[in-house]
C-alpha cells in the first residue's frame, strides 16, 4: 500500500499520464469540431493510424520530423475528405464511413509498411524528443510533468484553447454549432451547412492526424501495425465525458491518460497486483465516467444526422 | 403486375450496384498489389486455389467462415434495430474463455455432451457481455458505440491475465495459453469436408432469420431500426428491445468464439482473435443486416481470407490484403447505396438503353 501510495505522489506517474493523454487529446478536439458540427466521426481511429504511418514516412524520407508531422495531418485529412465526401454530400451513414474506413487504413498501413520495409520492419526515424524547458522546467511538480515533454505538448495545449475561443467566442464557431444544432435553420440564414461541415471535418483530420504523428513521432519514433490500438474509439468517449468542450477534453484526456499510467507504472514495482487487470482499469474507469456524466451531457441535436437540401 | 416489376427492376438494381462495387474493390486491391510487384495473374490463381482448390482447402475456408459470421449474425440483428454491435471481440474472448473453462472442467464428460455444453458457456459468456452493453444502454442510456468497445479491452485485459495466471497451461513453458481442450470435444469434420461448425453457421443464420421474420421480437427489433420515437409512440418498448438485441448478439458473439476454440483452435490464447469482430461489422453491412446476406458473405470472407492466408507466401501477397479488400468494399457498396449516386447510376442505365424511363 505504502509502494501504491508512492506511485500516486510520484511527478513520474503524472509526466507519463500527460504523455499518454496527449494523442487522444489531438484526436477528441478534432472530433469535437466534427461533432459540433453534426458529424459523428467514428474514423477518428483511421486517422490517427494514418497520421501516424504517413508521419514516420515522411520522417523517414525528409530527416525532418516536422515535415513527417505535415505528411501525417496531410494523410489523415485525406481520410477526412472521404468520410467528409460520403457522409456530407453523398448523406452516407456517418457512422458505418467511419467503421469500414478503420478498416481500410489498417489493411492499407500495414500492407505499405510491408511493401515498403523487408517484413514491415520500420526503421526508427528521428521524432519529437523530450526536452526541458529553460527556467520553467524548474517549477516544482509542475516543471517535469508539463515543461520536460516533447514541443507537441505545447502545440496540443494550443490547439485546445484556440479550438475553444474559435467554437465558443467567434462567429464563425457559432455557425459552426448552429449546423451541428439545427441545419435546416442554419440554411435559411444563408449559411452553407456543407461547407462548415466540410471544413470542420478537415480540421478534425488535421488534428487526428496531428494525434497519430505523436504516437509515432513522439512516443515510439517508428511505426507499428495498428499502432493506435482503438485510442480512436476511447478519443469519441472523452468528447462526450467532456461533453463537447475542448477545455474539458484537457482533463478528460489526462484522466485517461492517468489511468494508463498508473497501469504501467504499478508494473515495475513490486505491488501484487496483476499488471492485466491494471492495464483494463483505464476502460473501466472511462466506462463508470461515462455512465456519471451521460445524463448531465446534451449532444448537439442533429448529431449524427445527414442533411440534404430540399 | 407493375409492382412485381418494380420489385425486379430493384432487385436487378442491388446487384449491379453490388457487383460495381465488388469490381471497384478488386481494382483497388489489384492497383495495390501491382504496386507491390505481384505477378496478378499467378496470385489470383493461387487465392482461387487455397480457397476452393481442393477439400482441405474447402475445409479451412469453411473453418475461417465460422467466428466470422456468427459474430456478423450478432452485428446483423443489432443492425436492424439500429444498434451498432462494435462489441464482437469481447464477445468473442469471453464465449472462448467460458467454453474452455466448462470443457476443462468437465473434461471427463464423454464427447458430444461436452461439445454442446462448452457451446452453451460460449452463448452464455458472450451473451453475459452483451447484455452488459445493453443493459448499460437501456438503463443508462450510454451509447452502444463507446461501450461495446471499452468492453472489448476489458474481455482482452480478462483474459490475457487469465491466460497467464490461473488457467494458463502448467505445461507450456510459460506460453500465455491454456491447456489444449481433450481430442472428444474437438467439432468433428463431416464427409472430410464440412467442419461442424460451418453446420452450426446455417442453423444459426436460419434461427436468426426466423427471429427477424417470424417473430414478435423480429417485429419489435425492425421497428426499433424504423426510429425510436416512433417505435416509442406504437407502444415499443425500447428499453426492453434495445436490451434484448444485444443481448442476442452477444449470445452470437460468444458462440463465435467456442465455435473456433472448439472447431480449430483447440486453447484460448492472450491474441484469440485476429480482429473478427471489426470482420464480422464488415461482414453484417456486406449483407445488408439480413440472415441470409450475412450468412453468404461471411462465407465469401471465410474463403477470400483462407485464400489470401494460403497465397501469402507463394505468390508474396500480404495478408492485409483481405482488410483493404473487404474495407474498400464495404466503402464503395455505401457510395453506389446512397440515394444521389443510386439514382445517378439508374439514370445513366436508363439512358443507356435509349432513354426509356427508369
Amino acid at each position: 500500500m505504502g509502494d501504491f501510495l508512492d506511485i500516486l505522489g510520484s511527478t513520474a506517474l503524472y509526466a507519463t499520464a500527460v504523455r499518454l493523454a496527449l494523442p487522444i487529446l489531438f484526436a477528441a478536439l478534432g472530433e469535437v469540431f466534427a461533432e459540433r458540427a453534426g458529424l459523428v466521426n467514428v474514423g477518428l481511429e483511421g486517422m490517427m493510424l494514418a497520421g501516424a504511418f504517413a508521419g514516420v514516412i515522411g520522417a523517414h524520407y525528409t530527416g525532418s520530423p516536422w515535415l513527417g508531422a505535415i505528411c501525417g495531418m496531410v494523410a489523415a485529412i485525406g481520410i477526412a475528405a472521404i468520410q467528409a465526401g460520403v457522409s456530407i454530400n453523398l448523406s452516407g451513414d456517418q457512422i458505418v464511413v467511419g467503421i469500414a474506413l478503420n478498416l481500410t487504413v489498417l489493411g492499407v498501413t500495414s500492407f505499405l509498411a510491408r511493401a515498403i520495409w523487408e517484413g514491415g520492419d520500420v526503421p526508427k526515424v528521428d521524432g519529437f524528443s523530450a526536452f526541458s524547458m529553460p527556467v520553467l522546467s524548474g517549477i516544482p511538480a509542475l516543471g517535469p510533468i508539463i515543461f520536460k515533454q516533447s514541443i507537441l505538448i505545447y502545440v496540443a495545449l494550443i490547439a485546445a484553447f484556440v479550438s475553444w475561443w474559435v467554437l465558443t467566442r467567434t462567429s464563425w464557431g457559432l455557425r459552426l454549432r448552429s449546423c451541428g444544432e439545427d441545419p435546416r435553420a442554419s440554411d435559411s440564414l444563408g449559411i452553407s451547412v456543407f461547407a462548415y461541415r466540410w471544413k470542420a471535418m478537415i480540421i478534425c483530420g488535421a488534428l487526428a492526424g496531428l494525434g497519430g504523428v505523436f504516437l509515432s513521432l513522439g512516443q515510439l519514433f517508428t511505426f507499428s501495425d495498428n499502432m493506435s490500438g482503438g485510442r480512436g474509439y476511447i478519443a469519441l468517449a472523452v468528447v462526450i465525458i467532456a461533453r463537447w468542450s475542448p477545455l474539458r477534453a484537457l482533463w478528460a484526456a489526462f484522466l485517461f491518460g492517468a489511468c494508463e499510467a498508473l497501469a504501467l507504472r504499478t508494473q515495475v514495482t513490486d505491488i501484487n497486483v496483476p499488471a492485466e487487470l491494471m492495464l483494463a482499469l483505464p476502460y473501466v474507469v472511462t466506462l463508470i465516467v461515462y455512465a456519471g456524466v451521460v445524463g448531465r451531457s446534451r449532444p448537439p441535436k442533429s448529431l449524427g444526422r445527414g442533411y440534404s437540401r430540399g | 403486375m407493375r409492382r412485381a416489376l418494380a420489385g425486379q427492376s430493384e432487385a436487378v438494381g442491388l446487384i449491379v450496384r453490388t457487383l460495381l462495387a465488388l469490381v471497384g474493390a478488386a481494382l483497388v486491391g489489384s492497383i495495390f498489389l501491382a504496386i507491390d510487384g505481384v505477378d496478378l495473374g499467378f496470385a489470383y490463381q493461387e487465392i482461387f486455389e487455397q480457397s476452393f482448390g481442393s477439400s482441405f482447402a474447402v475445409k479451412n475456408s469453411l473453418i475461417e467462415a465460422v467466428p466470422i459470421t456468427l459474430v456478423a449474425l450478432g452485428v446483423a440483428v443489432a443492425f436492424r434495430a439500429g444498434i451498432f454491435n462494435l462489441g464482437g471481440e469481447g464477445q468473442i474472448y469471453m464465449g472462448a474463455l467460458f467454453a474452455v473453462l466448462v470443457v476443462l472442467g468437465l473434461s471427463g464428460l464423454p464427447g458430444p455432451v461436452l461439445i454442446v455444453l462448452g457451446l452453451i458457456g460460449g452463448a452464455i459468456g458472450g451473451g453475459l457481455w452483451g447484455g452488459v452493453a445493453g443493459a448499460l444502454r437501456s438503463r443508462l442510456g450510454l451509447s452502444e458505440i463507446i461501450t461495446t468497445i471499452m468492453l472489448n479491452f476489458i474481455a482482452f485485459w480478462i483474459v490475457s491475465y487469465l491466460v497467464r495466471g490461473p488457467i494458463q497451461d502448467p505445461d507450456g513453458a510459460g506460453y500465455p495459453y491454456t491447456k489444449e481442450i481433450p481430442a472428444k470435444a474437438d467439432l468433428p469434420t463431416l464427409f472430410g469436408t464440412i467442419p461442424l461448425g460451418a453446420v452450426l453457421l446455417v442453423v444459426a443464420a436460419v434461427v436468426v432469420w426466423i427471429l427477424l421474420e417470424r417473430t414478435k421480437t423480429g417485429i419489435s427489433i425492425k421497428s426499433l431500426g424504423a426510429g425510436e420515437a416512433a417505435g416509442r409512440f406504437s407502444g415499443l418498448n425500447v428499453e426492453r428491445t434495445g436490451f434484448a438485441v444485444l443481448l442476442i448478439a452477444g449470445v452470437l458473439g460468444g458462440l463465435a468464439g467456442a465455435a473456433s476454440l472448439l472447431g480449430n483452435e483447440g486453447r484460448l490464447s492472450d491474441f484469440f482473435s485476429p480482429g473478427w469482430g471489426f470482420v464480422g461489422v464488415m461482414t453484417a453491412l456486406i449483407g445488408r443486416g439480413t440472415a441470409i446476406g450475412t450468412l453468404v458473405a461471411g462465407l465469401l470472407i471465410g474463403f477470400l481470407n483462407n485464400g489470401i492466408t494460403g497465397a501469402q507466401s507463394a505468390a508474396g501477397i500480404p495478408t492485409s490484403t483481405a482488410q483493404i479488400l473487404v474495407g474498400v468494399f464495404v466503402l464503395f457498396l455505401i457510395i453506389v447505396n446512397t440515394d444521389i449516386v443510386a439514382t445517378a447510376l439508374r439514370r445513366a442505365a436508363s439512358s443507356l438503353k435509349g432513354g426509356s424511363r427508369g
